[in-house]
């Protein structure tokens, strides 16, 4: 469970969060709209402790993370799987290698890391793919390699910074769906769109911002 | 390419204090007493020489006293200068006897011009020589050419750590799309930069093994004229290598550097993320 707690980030004289109380339920799959500059890309910054607020805590499972020493922030984040828009993929390495990174991060062994990384790749459908180059790959597989290294290591929440900004509906509509298998085996899903026809047709939680607010919330 | 950058400023500096421990072990050889050499005045025989040579001993700054009687000293004379021949024909001996003090200890500026006076004032004295001048000079030479070595070693040193800070800043930047993402995903700060350090070791420690193949191929090099230097100097003395321990220093100190170098390197890059 993610809670916002009168979070407000201010940056000089601008509020890019203002006074902001939100819950994300554990298990539950929100989307986050807004337009540019609504305060979404601060919002998942501070939940990634890239950021911290400027006041109001953020709590996590119930745990301030406020109290988060920096020595311990690499290991809040890895309970995270981040895709960004642009997918972040190192093209010097291969398909398996971008896969493996938390896993080698987090010091699992090479056998357990080979077996993790093809199961991530055969649930995005690109376990053919494991030895080939990222760049070789269009730009709908990018964006499900760069899934398969977020869900790789089995992480309890899931943040996507606009999946499918780069991506035709037909490609956004699997993306999503795929978040949604994620979402189905338990894994809490934050989703920061503007892809609003696409979110419209899935029956979950829209988050709107404005002006660093709370808009409104639909619940289904 | 930055492997031969640090190779040769660490190099520099090695082979600068490998020439100075070459040259130690012979500053021991020069400073042995210096030796005050007594002229006797011409009209002085053998007799009055040994009175004076008897009379010099009982001093308690003087620690021993040789006389070299005026014969010795031709023959000897003529020996190293070849001209022996010439000297026969001489119809008389114009060298006279001379004596060969050793001053005791301590032997301090001071107390050797004291003796030198002392001596000086003796009748039948003509001439004191002091040998000991050059000397001075000498250690003095070796103790300026010592400090511009260590200050000139420093300076290299200093390069090789900037040629190292360069080339691991274009390494970190190279790779800032990567650290950027693994940053987001949980990577700790140590396992971003262990690649880096490792790219630290690699250069320092690989210019610190080329320095030292520097370091061997010019000690071969210049071995052979040095060896024929001691030779004509009649040192029984060979150039000393830089064995085993030279290049495991300099491989030492360059993966110090490295390590060093590319630790700071990153720290300053990752807080300015």
């Amino acid at each position: 469970m993610i809670e916002f707690e009168r979070v407000s980030r201010r940056f000089g004289d601008q509020d890019a969060l203002r006074n902001l109380n939100l819950a994300i339920e554990q298990g539950e799959m929100a989307f986050l709209t807004g337009h540019s500059g609504a305060g979404k890309s601060t919002l998942l910054r501070l939940l990634l402790l890239l950021d911290r607020p400027s006041s109001g805590d953020i709590r996590v499972n119930g745990e301030p993370t406020s109290k988060i020493r920096s020595r311990m922030v690499p290991r809040y984040r890895r309970r995270f799987g981040v895709v960004f828009q642009d997918h972040r993929l190192l093209f010097d390495r291969s398909v398996h290698d971008n896969v493996a990174l938390p896993l080698v991060m987090a010091g699992f062994s090479p056998t357990d890391t080979a077996r993790r990384v093809r199961a991530a790749l055969d649930k995005v459908g690109l376990l053919s793919h494991e030895q080939a180059n990222p760049a070789v790959l269009s730009g709908g597989e990018q964006q499900r390699v760069g899934i398969a290294r977020a869900v790789v290591a089995r992480p309890e929440f899931l943040i996507a910074d606009e999946p499918t900004g780069n991506l035709d509906p037909q490609l956004s509509s699997e993306i999503m769906s795929l978040f949604e298998a994620f979402n189905q085996v338990g894994v809490t899903v934050l989703v920061a769109t503007h892809d609003l026809p696409l979110i419209s047709r899935l029956r979950h939680r829209i988050i709107t911002l404005q002006e660093g607010r709370l808009a409104g919330a639909t619940a289904q | 390419m930055v492997w031969l950058v640090v190779a040769i400023s660490l190099a520099l500096p090695g082979a600068m204090l490998l020439t100075l421990d070459n040259l130690r072990p012979l500053v021991p050889e020069l400073e042995r007493p210096a030796q005050v050499s007594v002229m006797l005045a011409g009209v002085l025989d053998l007799e009055q020489a040994e009175a004076l040579q008897r009379e010099l001993a009982t001093w308690e700054s003087v620690e021993d006293v040789t006389l070299v009687r005026r014969d010795e000293a031709l023959a000897v004379f003529g020996e190293q200068t070849g001209l022996s021949g010439l000297l026969m024909s001489l119809d008389r001996n114009p060298l006279p006897h001379a004596l060969l003090v050793s001053p005791s200890a301590p032997r301090t500026d001071a107390a050797l011009s004291q003796l030198v006076e002392a001596i000086d004032a003796l009748s039948g004295v003509d001439r004191v020589i002091v040998d000991n001048q050059w000397m001075s000079r000498l250690n003095q030479a070796l103790l300026a050419t010592e400090r511009w070595g260590i200050a000139l070693g420093a300076a290299m040193v200093l390069g090789a750590i900037l040629a190292l800070a360069n080339t691991l800043h274009l390494a970190i930047d190279a790779r800032r799309e990567e650290i950027l993402v693994v940053r987001v995903i949980g990577g700790s700060p140590g396992f971003i930069r262990r690649p880096f350090l490792y790219t630290g070791l690699y250069f320092g420690a690989g210019g610190g093994l080329f320095a030292g193949v520097m370091l061997w191929v010019l000690s071969l090099w210049i071995a052979g004229p040095v060896n024929t230097l001691f030779f004509l100097y009649g040192s029984p003395g060979q150039i000393q290598g830089p064995g085993v321990g030279y290049p495991m220093a300099l491989i030492a100190l360059g993966a110090g550097l490295g390590l060093l170098t590319s630790w700071a390197a990153s720290t300053r890059y990752f807080s300015r993320l």
